[in-house]
Parts: C-alpha cells; sequence; structure tokens
C-alpha cells in the first residue's frame, strides 16, 4: 500500500490511465472525428450530396423504398441536413431482424450502387463499439470510459499546482519535466471539456450499464420505458390485410408547419401496404442543445394524426441536454470547431499520458529495457501514430478502391485493420525515435497527398472546391493537409534528433496537432 | 463577436499570468509590486468574466455558456504557446485582439 492519501491517488492515476490508455486514445480520436460524421460520410461520397430536404426528396426516396423493397416490413428515410447532406434509405425485409440500408442518388433516384462505404459511421460506431460485436464492445468502452473519469479526479487531486502551474510549459527541460507540463496544460486547460464529455459519454449508455432503476421503475416492461421517456411510439402489430399507402408529402407539409424550423430529419413507414401501417416523422434535432425526441405518428392509410410525443419533463430535459453536448448535433460551425479542438487536447492529454509513463521509467543508456517498458513503447507508438495513419489509410482506401468492389465497405475497414496492425509491428521492429520519425513521415505524406488523391478521382478537389465556396468539401480537404502538415514538423524534429534516446525528447508534436 | 470574445478572454488571461511571479519575470522582467499584482488578478478576472457576454449576445445563453467555455481553452492555450515560442508577440496579442474583435463587431453591426 502506498503511504498517504495523494501518493494513492498517484499510483490510481497512473494505472487508471495505462491500463485503459491505448483503448481511451482510440475512442478520443474517433470520436473526435465523429464531430464531423456526415462531413466525412459525405467526403466519401461526393456526387451525392443533395440539399433539398421538404416533400420532394421525401417522396423520392419512398418511390425508390416502393421500387427495391415493395414487400419489406419497415422503411425508413433519413433526410439531408446541411452537416449531413445524404438521402439515407434504410428497409427490413421480411423474416430479417436487421434493417439493409442505402444512399440515394440524386442524379438516377435509385439507391447508388458504385463506391458504398461507411464513411463517417465507421468512425462513429468504433468510438462506441471498436468494431467488436456491439454489447461487448459498449461494455469495454464504458469500463475504459469509468476509468477515464477515476483518472480525471484522481488526476486534479494529485496535481499540487493546478493555479501555479497554469500557464507553465517548458519545452526544453530534459526527461519527462517537458511532458508532466504537456500534460497537465492539455489536461487543466480543457478540464471541463474533459470531464464533461467523458461524464456524458457513461450517460448516453447508462441504460445498459445500470438498468436496475428502469427495470424496478416500469416492472421489467421496457418497451414502456422506450415510449414514456424516449418518446418513440411503440411499433403497430401488422392487420396481415392489404392497403395502399397514404400520399406522404401532406403528412410531411403538417409536420413542417409545426416544426418551420427543425424540420424533418426522419421518416419511418412501419408494415407498408398493410392495414395498420403506420407513418412516423421525426423532428430535426439540431437547433437546440438538448436532444428530445418529437414525433407525429399518422394512421399509414388515411393519413390521420394519431399521437404527437414529446416528453419535456425536468429528467428527460436533463438527460437530453447531456446528450446534446456529447453529440455536438447542433449546426453552429463554430462550436463544432471548438469541440472538435477540445477532443484533439482530449486525444493528446491521453497521449502525452502514455509517453510520460515510459519517459519516466526510461533506463539509462547502458541499461536493459525490460519486457513491460518494451510492450508499453510498442502500444504507445503503434497507437498514438498509428492510429492516425490507419485512419489516413482509410480515407486513402475509399478514394483508391474500385467503385463496384464486391463488399467494398468491409475492404476499407480491412485495408484500415492491416495498416494499424502494421503501425505496430513497427514498432515493436523499431525501437526508439527513429520509429517515431518513420511514422510521423508516414502520417505526413498520408494526409499532405490526400487532397491529390481527391483531386485524381473526383471532381471535387480544392481547386473546385475553394472557388465554389463548397467548404465541407474543402474543410476536409484542407483538414487532411493542417494534420499531414503537423505530421511532417513532428517526423522533422523526431529525425533530427533521432540519435538520442526517446527519453530525452522534447515536447511537441502533440501540441502542434492543432491545439 | 466570437472575436471580441476570444480578444477578452485571451487579455484576460494575459493579465492572470502576469499577476504571477515566474511569467512577470519572462515576459516583463522584474516581479509586479503589491498593488501590480492586485490590479493584474483583479483586470484579468473582470475580462475573463466580461468575455462571455458576447457569446451569450451571439449564442444565447446556452450555446452561449458551452462556446465561452471552448474559447476559454483555446485563449489559454494560444496564450501559453505564444509566451514559449514568441513572447513579444504574447504582449502584442493582448492589445491587439480585443481590438480586433470590437472592429469585427462594429462593422457588422
Amino acid at each position: 500500500m502506498k503511504h498517504g492519501f495523494r501518493q494513492c491517488m498517484a499510483w490510481l492515476h497512473t494505472w487508471a490511465g495505462l491500463i485503459p490508455g491505448w483503448i481511451l486514445f482510440a475512442v478520443f480520436l474517433t470520436g473526435t472525428a465523429a464531430y464531423y460524421r456526415g462531413e466525412i460520410s459525405a467526403w466519401t461520397r461526393p456526387d451525392l450530396r443533395m440539399e433539398d430536404n421538404g416533400p420532394e426528396a421525401a417522396m423520392l426516396g419512398l418511390r425508390e423504398l416502393q421500387r427495391i423493397a415493395p414487400d419489406a416490413t419497415g422503411w425508413l428515410i433519413g433526410l439531408p441536413t446541411s452537416s449531413d447532406p445524404l438521402l439515407r434509405l434504410y428497409w427490413r425485409p421480411p423474416g430479417e431482424r436487421r434493417f439493409r440500408d442505402g444512399i440515394l442518388d440524386p442524379a438516377t433516384g435509385r439507391v447508388a450502387e458504385a463506391g458504398r462505404t461507411m464513411g463517417g459511421e465507421f468512425f462513429y460506431r468504433f468510438h462506441f463499439e471498436l468494431h467488436m460485436p456491439p454489447i461487448w464492445g459498449r461494455w469495454l468502452v464504458g469500463l475504459c470510459a469509468m476509468s477515464m473519469l477515476v483518472a480525471i479526479i484522481s488526476g486534479i487531486i494529485t496535481h499540487r499546482r493546478i493555479f501555479a502551474d497554469f500557464f507553465t510549459f517548458r519545452p526544453g527541460k530534459a526527461g519527462h519535466r517537458s511532458w508532466l507540463d504537456a500534460h497537465n496544460l492539455l489536461a487543466v486547460l480543457a478540464l471541463p471539456y474533459h470531464l464533461m464529455i467523458t461524464y456524458t459519454g457513461l450517460l448516453t449508455l447508462m441504460l445498459m450499464y445500470m438498468p436496475w432503476g428502469m427495470q424496478l421503475a416500469y416492472k421489467g416492461d421496457q418497451q414502456a420505458f422506450i415510449a414514456e421517456a424516449l418518446s418513440i411510439a411503440p411499433p403497430p402489430r401488422p392487420a396481415r390485410q392489404a392497403a395502399p399507402l397514404t400520399d406522404l408529402a401532406p403528412l410531411v407539409a403538417e409536420a413542417l408547419r409545426r416544426w418551420p424550423e427543425t424540420g424533418v430529419r426522419r421518416i419511418g413507414i412501419s408494415f407498408p401496404g398493410d392495414a395498420n401501417a403506420t407513418i412516423v416523422l421525426g423532428r430535426g434535432d439540431r437547433h437546440e442543445l438538448a436532444i428530445r425526441r418529437r414525433e407525429l405518428v399518422f394512421s399509414g392509410t388515411t393519413g390521420e394524426l394519431r399521437l404527437a410525443t414529446g416528453n419535456d419533463a425536468p429528467a428527460v430535459q436533463t438527460v437530453g441536454v447531456a446528450y446534446g453536448l456529447h453529440f455536438a448535433r447542433f449546426e453552429l460551425p463554430f462550436l463544432h470547431v471548438l469541440f472538435f479542438l477540445s477532443g484533439l487536447a482530449g486525444t493528446a492529454m491521453v497521449g502525452t499520458g502514455l509517453v510520460m509513463w515510459v519517459a519516466k521509467r526510461a533506463p539509462k543508456a547502458t541499461e536493459r529495457r525490460h519486457f513491460g517498458l518494451r510492450l508499453v513503447e510498442t502500444l504507445n507508438l503503434g497507437t498514438i501514430f498509428g492510429l492516425p495513419i490507419a485512419m489516413l489509410g482509410f480515407f486513402w482506401a475509399n478514394r483508391l478502391l474500385p467503385g463496384m468492389l464486391d463488399h467494398r465497405p468491409d475492404w476499407e475497414i480491412r485495408i484500415f485493420f492491416a495498416l494499424w496492425l502494421g503501425a505496430y509491428l513497427h514498432a515493436a521492429l523499431r525501437p526508439g525515435r527513429r520509429g517515431w520519425a518513420e511514422q510521423a513521415g508516414i502520417a505526413a505524406l498520408l494526409g499532405l497527398l490526400l487532397p491529390a488523391v481527391n483531386a485524381a478521382t473526383t471532381r471535387h478537389h480544392l481547386g473546385v472546391a475553394l472557388p465554389a465556396g463548397d467548404w465541407l468539401m474543402a474543410g476536409m480537404d484542407l483538414g487532411f493537409l493542417g494534420f499531414g502538415l503537423a505530421f511532417a514538423l513532428a517526423a522533422r524534429r523526431l529525425w533530427q534528433g533521432a540519435d538520442r534516446p526517446v527519453a530525452t525528447r522534447q515536447g511537441g508534436h502533440l501540441r502542434e496537432r492543432g491545439i | 463577436m466570437a472575436p471580441l470574445a476570444f480578444g477578452l478572454a485571451y487579455a484576460g488571461f494575459l493579465a492572470l499570468a502576469l499577476a504571477m511571479d515566474r511569467h512577470h519575470r519572462d515576459l516583463l522582467g522584474g516581479v509586479p509590486s503589491r498593488m501590480g499584482r492586485l490590479l493584474f488578478r483583479g483586470g484579468g478576472w473582470m475580462l475573463l468574466g466580461l468575455s462571455i457576454a458576447p457569446c451569450c449576445a451571439l449564442w444565447g445563453p446556452s450555446f452561449g455558456a458551452i462556446a465561452w467555455c471552448g474559447l476559454l481553452t483555446l485563449a489559454a492555450f494560444t496564450l501559453v504557446s505564444l509566451t514559449t515560442y514568441a513572447p513579444r508577440a504574447a504582449l502584442l496579442a493582448a492589445a491587439l485582439l480585443p481590438a480586433l474583435g470590437l472592429a469585427t463587431w462594429f462593422r457588422l453591426s
């Protein structure tokens, strides 16, 4: 047992931070990318973007669903928004539990066949499922997030001089000192964000982690809880009698009249063509902080309004605000940038913490490095630079894989994991600063050349996007350039000092990543 | 108005830093007098407090408060980077940024 409260907390901070650290780094980085999930999805399918989200777009989606899945038991249309400008279609074939999905090509009015990709959804889902079976991934991420919360609070207790060192950064100092400065700065200056994002992240999956309150209050009837708390109408039962679907356009017009600012985001149709069909219109949630569901439920045959859901109870409001803070879906571009930068600060905080663990324990040049240290070093390099390499590689794969390749989305993900695994192997084979320099160089090349690859493969490159004021495409390309440049600076700096042992490396490369 | 909030927050943090011996020595040389320290500290907190006003005016109370937290973080990072790598620019920016913020505000309104 360690002596004294502070030493005890320092011990807790070290291990609660290190053990889940690599997963936390990945969760932070992919989550930060997921702030631009819609934009990433649009960048990966630039020709499918559309702006219209009124009744005509809804009709376009409906006609295509009627054509490709007339006997489906459920249809769902996701209408475009300015930051997620794709019209998504989902349908559930009879006898299947899961929905299939596609994106409507506005040029043809058909589901696009070429260039299928998971786009931003991949990073978004990876952020809380780690590409594992959802239940396992969510529990693992939840445990890591809990550990993160413990690390944040024990870190605050451990940090003796929060105010005295508030502005202190000494990049020239030897050993782990400047890493400690960088870690402290990244943690303290963005502390409100770190606490908020970790806590609200746990809240988003609270019903899975702690279902007992709900089970007790609703006597195990989860449907009743969902209907009441989340304002999701219970699904109808099919009558097994055919009846034509009512016209959708007036229903959308009615919803737009009720929600002039937010518009309609989702259209769900249960049992189309059945006498008991229902049409549910879901409100957009991009104009207020609290994410709360509001739905209009219509009869699918007569078009009569049956129910307007929505719950303003204080608990629902509170959870809605927590969700709103975590997802940051609101359409305020400047706030989005702030969240993105804060997310990068969080990523860098975890990264500097991991590097510091090694820097603190680095043996003298003559001593042998024991296995634990080598393992942590390898995992550090393979995660901190390997994951950005894999993520940039995902975008390369998106542009370079043949459009009609079978299982194309899976191939993109395979390339992502192959690159990441390669980074770990490289890290194991090339210990020390040289390995870091090489991976930073690869990441720099991948980032800097990506706009060129985009220019060679699409008509939406910077030369077109910038003059046209197409900030979505231009912003993504400029972002890649920015990350490439930051990695190039890091690579140069690491290369220059490559003869020195890794432990005395000076702080900086993480700070250069746009923070 | 976002540049104004950022400028005020930056100036506020700089004043708070100048109230501390180490940063005062690095930026201006010497240590502040007792009076100077109080002035820097009071002025710094006042500027930080003021910087929430443009945020709320621009984005309303709820989004404004969130944007304010983010801007404070950004301003503090900017200050630390400048004082470390370009100390003279750090002082200059404290005067320039709020002025620039005011200018953009007047131009817009």
